[in-house]
């Protein structure tokens, strides 16, 4: 199983590639991401670049912690948009109705736009089931006037984000420790086990799945299970089951500023086949201006010009995401 | 003849006192998991056995309750009278007000002695502690920062850390007043401020001290103290307990509309 996953990985890493070379507007060269700094902002908004950098799987020649890990600790956020669409991530939430006497701004042609965040197929589409796909479309109109319970999306209740959404909501902190990767989200906590213990039993169900994970070179691989399958993929309502299996690979640029993540969905009770999502990210440091979606960070009160991080708890409907702090707000 | 008696037993005193001293293990101060830079580590999982969350005070059993004879020093928490009245309506209605109960945050210093496992995450800049229950993050920062200068009123409050010697003191302060002490009703406002001290009794133990005070609600500074045990079990892992998602739990995800 493992090899033909890592078959189907290779295979995918390579058509992903090839699929970002074919874009217009993505010119980048392999060397780019190791020389170059992210390219500026898209207006300084959620959405910063329109490309998915090349970031090849390779030897990590970067600083090391004490126990041998990549060092790669810090603040994090996802480079070309929010959850509002998960395939057409710089697009609109789908089905939003206009507002009386809003003029909206055209989008323009869609390869005018970042590609989707399905990676494989190379359509860009979610090889959803009839059933699921009929699930989604229900819920793409729900969303915006949620006469059922299962309209209201779990996020804008108080519950985690999930996997993946969590990598493009806001900005996280990512902190190592032995035996551990630990993902410090706006939405949640995940821990990451590197220490080759068991999974839960299959019948424990996760917002954040149990994960366990080592590194391979520049590579953090982490095999998620015990999903419960109720965190959706975004505003545009795709989901995937309890029985979902997810294997992920965080890949680090030589630099150690940017990383692009690229996992295996396998979910036969809600897809077709297995699919791979690719969500690239990078890195924010005190040279950075803090901003409200990617970099949420205070000056600490010291001498030494730190940064902190404030408490990330969830209260009453969008008074902030998180944690229950307090009960939904419908 | 007591004089002669102790000249002529002191000396095989001192040799039996230090046969003894030497069958003791080696000080705790000794062994104790440390950080590159000295500082003792408390990284690992820990859970107090004592029935403090259920009432800090002295109890007996109750329907919903084991008996306890409680962790505050001296036994009784110094209300005011006002503050006495709400402490009394908030243990008669604890069922429907509690905040656990409905699966939100804890708070300082109630998730260090929740009946539910909390790990510890610890570098040398600071301590992230996370409890299974809600999996709320309190950040402990030991970088020689203090409390901002324009502070929230939040959940868990603002944590910053020293050492003194081997004990981690913590001042937290800048409170809401959202969260309980226990289940039994103990309350604070957002006056809140504690000071922490954990200590490492052995590898495998920490001695936790808390003193509390709270002008708006009691008459006094008062002192908690309670035992922390390493979880050492095969395997062991916190499970995300985010219990408050259960209310909207059967909503999601979708399923066939035959099943």
């Amino acid at each position: 199983m493992k090899s033909r996953n890592n078959q189907h990985y290779a295979r995918l890493v390579s058509r992903m590639v090839l699929a970002v070379s074919l874009l217009p507007a993505i010119g980048v060269a392999a060397d780019d991401v190791q020389t170059k700094p992210a390219p500026a902002p898209l207006g300084g908004g959620i959405a910063q670049e329109k490309t998915v950098p090349i970031i090849v799987v390779g030897k990590w020649a970067g600083k090391r912690l004490a126990d041998g890990q990549p060092d790669i600790s810090g603040h994090w956020s996802n480079t070309i948009a929010n959850h509002n669409n998960f395939t057409d991530p710089q697009g609109r939430i789908p089905g939003e109705p206009d507002k009386p006497g809003v003029k909206r701004k055209e989008l323009g042609p869609r390869d005018q736009r970042a590609p989707s965040r399905v990676s494989d197929p190379l359509d860009g589409q979610l090889p959803l089931q009839d059933w699921a796909l009929a699930k989604v479309k229900e819920f793409q109109v729900g969303f915006h006037n949620p006469v059922k319970q299962e309209y209201v999306e779990p996020l804008a209740r108080c519950a985690p984000a999930g996997i993946p959404k969590s990598l493009f909501w806001h900005g996280y902190e990512i902190a190592q420790y032995r035996d551990y990767v630990v993902f410090f989200f706006g939405s949640g906590t995940r821990i990451i086990h590197l220490d080759s213990k068991p999974h839960l039993p299959d019948n424990i169900k996760l917002w954040n799945g149990d994960s366990r994970g080592h590194w391979e070179g520049n590579t953090l691989v982490v095999d998620v299970a015990n999903q419960n399958g109720k965190a959706l993929l975004g505003r545009s309502g795709e989901f995937i089951s309890e029985n979902a299996h997810i294997d992920e690979r965080y890949i680090f640029s030589p630099d150690g500023q940017r990383y692009n993540y690229v996992a295996v969905f396998t979910d036969k009770d809600v897809y077709t086949r297995p699919f791979t999502v690719t969500i690239p990210a990078r890195k924010w440091t005190t040279k950075d201006k803090p901003n409200g979606w990617h970099f949420e960070v205070e000056k600490a009160n010291g001498p030494h010009g730190d940064i902190e991080h404030y408490e990330r708890i969830c209260t009453e409907n969008n008074g902030g995401f998180g944690l229950g702090a307090a009960s939904p707000g419908k | 003849m007591n004089s002669h008696l102790n000249r002529h037993w002191s000396p095989l005193l001192l040799v039996a006192a230090m046969l003894v001293s030497l069958a003791q293990p080696a000080l705790a101060s000794e062994t104790i998991p440390r950080l590159a830079n000295g500082k003792p580590d408390f990284s690992g999982i820990w859970q107090t056995t004592s029935a403090a969350d259920y009432d800090l005070e002295p109890h007996s059993n109750r329907k919903d309750t084991p008996p306890g004879a409680g962790i505050v020093e001296g036994g009784v928490i110094p209300y005011l009278p006002e503050a006495l009245e709400k402490k009394k309506k908030n243990f008669e209605h604890r069922e429907s007000l509690d905040p656990a109960r409905k699966g939100w945050t804890l708070g300082v210093p109630r998730a260090v002695y929740y009946p539910e496992p909390f790990q510890i995450f610890q570098r040398q800049a600071d301590l992230n502690l996370v409890p299974q229950f809600g999996h709320s993050v309190r950040t402990i920062h030991t970088n020689g920062t203090d409390h901002p200068k324009d502070p929230n009123d939040w959940w868990l409050g603002d944590s910053r850390g020293y050492w003194e010697g081997d004990t981690l003191v913590v001042d937290v302060a800048d409170f809401n007043d959202k969260t309980w002490l226990d289940s039994a009703g103990n309350f604070h406002s957002d006056a809140l401020h504690i000071v922490e001290h954990w200590k490492f009794l052995d590898n495998n133990t920490i001695a936790y001290k808390a003193t509390i005070e709270d002008k708006n609600v009691f008459s006094r500074p008062w002192n908690i103290d309670v035992i922390l045990y390493r979880h050492r079990e095969k395997n062991f892992q916190l499970i995300e307990d985010y219990r408050f998602t259960l209310d909207y739990d059967q909503y999601y995800p979708p399923k066939p509309d035959n099943k």
